[in-house]
């Protein structure tokens, strides 16, 4: 039964094949959808690290993915490299970008009212988008495959090659990240400023230095996730509302702020995703995503894995 | 149906949408100006575009307006409000499928909108800033795919067309005047919701919930009622304005009447003009769709995503430059220039005379003491733990009406702990609090609600002011416990404010006080409320020394008109004068009780203080 050999029809055969194609499918979905997690994750990460540092949801986050992925499909177009290749240039350029936003936009707004942070990255959001629009329209691009799309075949599970080096690179930068923000001088100024920002202030860290940077590193990380994702997904300026919608729902499930658990959460959407996807169609999946969404968002606001928050100060 | 509800003809009328001085009449007077140009310009002018660009404004101006009672009055960044519009578009559209006229489909949409914003209110009540705005999004993104998915009912993805049938009675129109007059109108009537609203208690209760909730809850609000009541009302006219827009277009697919970035635009004009106030919505919604409809008309696809980049680019630049909207440019000039009238005006009260103030509290002063009641509140074996902190051990008081207690103990005693379950913000791990009601029986109140009702009123040691509201309104929001009318709890605040040396800062916001004043503020809305048992918390602390005779005096006369009092201090000189009964608190305990002077010279009072033995001393 495995992979490439077309399987006989259901109803002509016993029901021990039946268990086993079923037994199958699950594993084909799990696989699928542990990669699509892996991704999930790697969106997610910057988004959860941003808003646990700099306390603001950046709802444009898609849109520096969507950003990044033109830049992967011209740089691989006009130079001819390998889509990996141009993380060199994709990278710093994000880097920069993210440190400008949030220098001329997040910094001038940190101490006003929730919902001016909210309108300010919803509105940078729908300039980005319809920027690229007016520039391209509304087509789709797709970079280069370059060989990512060669098709793994390891027993009843297949899977795309750039599938697994995502799979690899979601798990290497979430350790990453972790490893820079407990072990480096810079992570731990960050995680200070985070937590306490006038007490870190007068430990003589530079708040909005470190602020700029946390912004760039989180919006890198969609950069590190164009260059994987552009070969394997049509390019558009649309497709970082996709993305992001989604890992609004991984980011609050793990508990915003939270790496590791945004990783983890970033799975169990994969999987779910998967499951929902093969069995009740793209729709359906959406609402059963959405909904997953919505009950966490109500009854564990604090997120799946974090603790319960303390609600015992009322004045 | 529109003209007599925006023309004002009578005073009853004026008064009706709060409208009440002079400065109010000029407002009044150029909203009026500029809705009749509304109508007018589109006339004058007779050409189709024209008809349509102000047709479009007056749908964005309603739809913005009914998201502010919501977005803007109650605090809650709906980013999905399109989900009330499609509702409205598609029930519209399925009922005259089914030959049921619009004008009955616009009720029913607004019927299953209202429900369906009151079911999502419910659950979300606790959401604040982006997750209620994330919480929204996804609500859309279901209602979006359940359109889709709903084929039968829907048409599925690729949308449905209305039938084109001709006339009033179908809202569809071969000119444009008939479809403007019906989009004026109900812009209108939204306008007029929304003024109403605003200048009634529910206004000032939507206001008050978003600016502090535990400080409205405590002034009786039952705050998840009122956010349903405003979702649902605001869901509902969306949905009336979906409803005629679908009629409108005759066309409607999911990915337009679900859409976030619509949702987004909705919100974009009432920030633009000025988020909360009543008009902002509507200046925006003016100043920003024409922009954009001629844009789209010059260049047509050719602009694609021009309108778009314009608008992200104006939403950034507002939130930078000007958060508060057009609408902050425009009264403060107007303002400035009317600011005598409208203290004239405000019901003929001498307020702004501290002097009078004065004279007005002796006559308390003089009053004797009434002797002490029964016994109106009684704690039974309170004990409370915050994970293996004991912040509560074992606590007994009886009170009886009339009586002062005063509470003090070491920071971190437990004291504020203790009184958050005094006023039902806290439940205990056991043990029990007994409130004698205005009825004479007693009862074991359960929540903040219950404690207001049977008269438990409470300051907060941290202040909470309201704090976008004036003086006069943060009283009065304690005032319309008893008077619902806001006529008579503007007044009740006034003679509260008076009382309490506040008339001079009347009309000035809560966030301008300094501290003492806002200290004050904090006893005058819970007096406002008429509490019989009253719960003060370190209300003395950090005012200076002239003020805090004034307030021992004031709460004295507090005390006589029969109020019970208990109040936490840390000021020895108001404890010793006030209190008739004292109780100190460590570590969770009562320690000592007893009338002040014996208190003092406690030996476990003093070691508690000042830790004679070292083991003693944790706090």
């Amino acid at each position: 039964m495995a992979g490439g050999s077309k399987p006989p029809p259901l109803n002509q055969r016993s029901n021990w094949h039946g268990v086993l194609l079923a037994m199958d499918l699950i594993f084909t979905n799990l696989v699928n959808g542990l990669m699509l997690g892996a991704l999930y994750a790697i969106v997610s990460v910057g988004l959860t690290l941003v808003f646990g540092i700099i306390k603001v949801i950046n709802f444009a986050h898609g849109e520096f993915l969507m950003v990044a992925m033109f830049l992967v499909f011209f740089a691989t177009a006009y130079f001819g490299v390998h889509p990996y290749v141009t993380l060199v240039v994709v990278l710093p350029l994000i880097f920069g970008l993210g440190m400008l936003v949030q220098r001329v936009l997040i910094e001038p707004l940190q101490d006003s009212d929730e919902h001016i942070m909210i309108f300010a990255t919803v509105g940078l959001s729908i300039a980005m988008i319809n920027l690229m629009l007016m520039l391209f329209g509304p087509d789709i691009y797709s970079t280069p495959s370059s060989g990512l799309r060669t098709v793994v075949d390891m027993g009843p599970a297949m899977f795309l090659t750039g599938q697994l080096n995502i799979l690899i690179a979601a798990i290497a930068l979430v350790g990453g990240i972790h490893l820079f923000l407990t072990r480096t001088q810079l992570g731990r100024a960050i995680r200070a400023t985070g937590q306490n920002r006038a007490a870190a202030q007068l430990m003589g860290i530079n708040v909005s230095w470190v602020y700029m940077v946390t912004f760039g590193i989180g919006v890198s990380c969609v950069g590190l996730a164009a260059v994987l994702i552009a070969p394997l997904y049509p390019t558009s300026p649309e497709v970082g509302q996709y993305f992001v919608l989604l890992s609004f729902v991984v980011v609050v499930m793990g508990g915003l702020g939270s790496i590791s658990g945004a990783l983890l959460a970033a799975m169990i959407i994969g999987i779910v995703d998967a499951f929902a996807g093969f069995y009740l169609g793209a729709n359906v999946k959406d609402l059963v995503v959405f909904g997953i969404f919505l009950l966490v968002l109500i009854f564990r606001p604090q997120g799946l894995f974090g603790g319960a928050r303390n609600m015992s100060h009322v004045s | 149906m529109s003209s007599n509800q925006t023309s004002p003809t009578a005073p009853a009328i004026f008064r009706f949408f709060g409208v009440d001085n002079s400065a109010d009449k000029r407002g009044a007077l150029y909203v009026f100006v500029l809705l009749a140009a509304l109508l007018i310009t589109p006339i004058i002018v007779g050409d189709d575009f024209v008809y349509h660009v102000f047709i479009t404004i007056c749908l964005f101006a309603g739809l913005s307006t009914a998201w502010n009672i919501v977005g803007g009055y109650a605090g809650q960044l709906s980013l999905g409000h399109a989900m009330y519009y499609g509702i409205g578009a598609y029930t519209g559209m399925i009922l005259v499928n089914a030959g049921i006229t619009p004008w009955i489909g616009m009720f029913v949409g607004a019927a299953v909108s209202a429900v369906a914003a009151a079911l999502i209110a419910y659950p979300c009540f606790r959401l604040k800033g982006p997750f209620y705005a994330l919480a929204s999004i996804a609500f859309l993104e279901v209602f979006h795919v359940l359109a889709i998915e709903m084929k039968w009912l829907t048409g599925g993805a690729t949308g449905k067309m209305v039938p084109l049938q001709i006339g009033w009675e179908w809202m569809i129109f071969t000119e444009r005047l008939p479809s403007l007059v019906i989009a004026f109108g109900m812009l209108c009537f939204v306008l007029a919701v929304a003024q109403v609203i605003r200048h009634r208690r529910m206004g000032f209760y939507l206001i008050a919930t978003r600016e502090r909730e535990s400080a409205a809850k405590a002034a009786g609000i039952p705050t998840i009622k009122v956010r349903i009541y405003a979702a649902a009302l605001s869901g509902a006219l969306v949905s009336m304005l979906g409803t005629f827009h679908a009629m409108y277009l005759t066309f409607i697919e999911p990915d337009s009447a679900f859409d976030l970035i619509f949702s987004i635009q909705i919100v974009l004009f009432a920030l633009v003009g000025g988020i909360g106030t009543v008009f902002g919505p509507l200046l925006g919604a003016i100043l920003l769709v024409p922009i954009t409809e001629i844009s789209r008309g010059l260049l047509g696809a050719s602009a694609l995503g021009l309108h778009g980049f314009v608008y992200g680019v104006i939403l950034m630049l507002v939130v930078v430059f000007m958060p508060d909207g057009v609408v902050s440019l425009l009264p403060k000039r107007a303002r400035k220039a009317l600011d005598p009238e409208q203290f004239d005006d405000t019901s003929g009260q001498p307020i702004g005379d501290t002097d009078l103030g004065q004279q007005q509290l002796d006559p308390i002063q003089t009053k004797a003491r009434p002797p002490l009641g029964d016994e109106v509140l009684k704690v039974d074996d309170l004990v409370k733990n915050f994970g293996g902190l004991k912040v509560t051990q074992h606590v007994n008081i009886s009170l009886r009406q009339g009586e002062v207690l005063g509470i003090i103990g070491p920071n971190g005693a437990g004291k504020t702990t203790l009184f958050n379950m005094l006023s039902g913000f806290l439940e205990a791990d056991s043990g029990s609090v007994v409130v004698m009601g205005p009825d004479g029986k007693p009862h074991t109140p359960k929540g903040v609600a219950d404690f207001v009702s049977l008269g438990v009123g409470r300051t907060f040691q941290i202040v909470q002011p309201f704090a976008a509201m004036t003086v006069e309104e943060n009283i009065m929001v304690g005032a319309f416990y008893h008077h619902p009318d806001v006529d008579s709890a503007r007044r009740v605040a006034g003679e509260i404010a008076t009382e309490l040396g506040l008339g001079r800062f009347l009309h000035e916001e809560a966030k301008n006080l300094p501290i003492g004043g806002l200290k004050r503020l904090e006893v005058a809305r819970v007096m406002a409320m008429r509490p019989r048992i009253l719960l003060l918390d370190e209300v003395m602390a950090g005012i200076n020394p002239s003020d805090l005779v004034e307030a021992i005096r004031l709460i004295k006369a507090i005390r006589d008109t029969g109020v019970t009092i208990i109040a936490i201090e840390h000021v020895m000189r108001a404890i010793m004068d006030l209190s008739d009964r004292v109780i100190v608190i460590n570590s969770g305990a009562v320690i000592a009780e007893g009338d002040p002077e014996s208190v003092v010279r406690d030996e476990a009072v003093i070691e508690a203080y000042l830790g004679k033995e070292a083991g003693n001393a944790e706090a």
